[in-house]
């Protein structure tokens, strides 16, 4: 098979203003390049043709990354995984993101691919996205009709797809800063394979009361596990304002894996969700019990 | 078709290039610098592994317009200029870390970034330093403990 890319033309434009108006003309025939680990390989098995390869490199204020207890996290939309992973700010806030970053890819693929990329694409198993929608997540789009804001967990249309037109251009992800004695976990399980893409990825974002006693409030996002990532509501609900037993856990993750929808592998994927589940509640759990919580 | 300036081991170099030229065939075709392989051409195998502005990326996916202003490094850079092996190719060579020399480039290079991060790496370190390269002659092992060689040579 030959996997070569086809003729486009390519720019570089300095702000989102030029990036928007290139969209407007150019529609569906032009697509956005920040990593290019999916665009160019999509380009190269033939899955994207686009006539304009619209590079957002060119603006370097879109490479950032900053934490406000008022503003939470922002990460700008060329923001790589690469720095994601050990960056103290991460570390500190939300060390759940550290683990979406090292289950994607391998060190080339994050020294490239972006956080913002990640989600656009809309693989069923994208690794950040069952964090974002944990952590309740939204982007900033920027598009002819002005700036908006969306919720990740309204942005993904199925697989591959999202709601975005051609002419949106997500220009930041902002996570909001957890309330007090509150946590995050992500767990997964990789096919054994030469690209070790995740089988089942879960998150897990709990708030503790009660001397750490109660589940105040949790949100799970599972990946891989249905044609698009997914909350799992009737697991959150189970776990609302419980105190937590030794079988909790285990209940809600039984019940989490009978929420996701596997396409393929059915009963191993739903297997390992409630494997995941459970661990990723313990771990958020058990950071949000420590150092009074926020981890 | 637009000019690019990249600085490949650390030689400028101006040229025109199409669009759609990658950084890998730019550097093999235009440059005529074979040392980089082409593998699964999807950034899977590392085959064409380099550092662009110090860190690893597959050159397979980058386009040569996005290394415009950059410095590469592939592993015809790699050797001193005296032409002196670099510490890390007299490991592979010493450790047996090489079979058909396919991955080795990508190997070197993935290794290199590594080192230059973290002087000191743990096996699991250079383990996931190195799981973006593939190996089909299973010498996984050998390389691990090439690259903890050469990194003990240079913290002497």
């Amino acid at each position: 098979m030959v996997r070569k890319l086809r003729k486009f033309n390519y720019s570089r434009p300095g702000t989102v203003a030029e990036v928007v108006s290139l969209l407007k003309d150019y529609q569906e025939k032009a697509s956005l390049l920040a990593g290019g680990t999916d665009l160019l390989v999509f380009m190269k098995l033939g899955g994207k043709n686009p006539k304009h390869v619209i590079d957002m490199k060119g603006i370097t204020v879109l490479d950032h990354l900053s934490w406000t207890p008022a503003d939470g996290l922002r990460i700008g939309c060329l923001t790589t995984l690469q720095s994601i992973l050990r960056h103290p700010l991460i570390r500190e806030h939300f060390p759940m993101l550290e683990q979406a970053a090292k289950a994607l890819g391998h060190p080339q693929i994050r020294s490239r691919a972006t956080v913002a990329g990640n989600i656009c694409t809309a693989s069923p198993s994208g690794d950040c996205a069952p964090s974002l929608l944990a952590l309740d997540a939204r982007v900033t789009v920027a598009s002819p009709a002005g700036e908006r804001t969306i919720p990740v967990r309204e942005i993904f249309a199925g697989p591959f797809k999202t709601i975005l037109a051609p002419t949106d251009v997500v220009t930041e992800i902002q996570v909001p800063a957890l309330p007090p004695h509150s946590a995050g976990s992500y767990r997964w399980q990789p096919k054994i394979t030469a690209v070790d893409e995740t089988l089942v990825g879960v998150a897990a974002v709990v708030t503790l009361s009660d001397g750490g006693k109660t589940i105040k409030d949790v949100r799970i996002g599972l990946g891989s596990v249905a044609p698009t990532p997914m909350r799992a509501p009737r697991a959150e609900e189970f776990l609302r304002g419980k105190q937590i037993t030794d079988s909790l856990f285990d209940e809600a993750a039984g019940i989490a894996a009978g929420e996701s929808q596997p396409r393929t592998r059915a009963e191993y994927r739903r297997e390992i969700t409630r494997v995941l589940v459970e661990q990723a509640l313990k771990e958020a759990v058990d950071r949000a019990s420590r150092n009074g919580g926020n981890r | 078709m637009r000019t690019i300036k990249v600085t490949v081991n650390g030689e400028s170099h101006q040229a025109e290039v199409p669009d759609h030229r990658t950084l890998l065939d730019f550097l093999r075709q235009d440059l005529e610098l074979m040392g980089t392989k082409s593998g699964c051409e999807t950034g899977d195998c590392g085959a064409c592994t380099v550092l662009l502005n110090g860190k690893a990326v597959n050159s397979c996916l980058v386009l040569a317009a996005e290394a415009d202003g950059k410095e590469v490094l592939t592993v015809e850079g790699l050797a001193y200029p005296n032409r002196e092996l670099h510490p890390l190719q007299e490991a592979f060579v010493e450790h047996g870390a090489i079979q058909c020399g396919y991955c080795t480039s990508g190997m070197l290079l993935s290794a290199k970034a590594l080192l230059d991060e973290i002087p000191r790496p743990t096996e699991e370190e250079v383990k996931e330093a190195l799981a973006g390269n593939l190996c089909r002659c299973t010498g996984y092992y050998s390389i691990i403990k090439a690259v903890q060689a050469a990194a003990e040579k240079m913290n002497r």
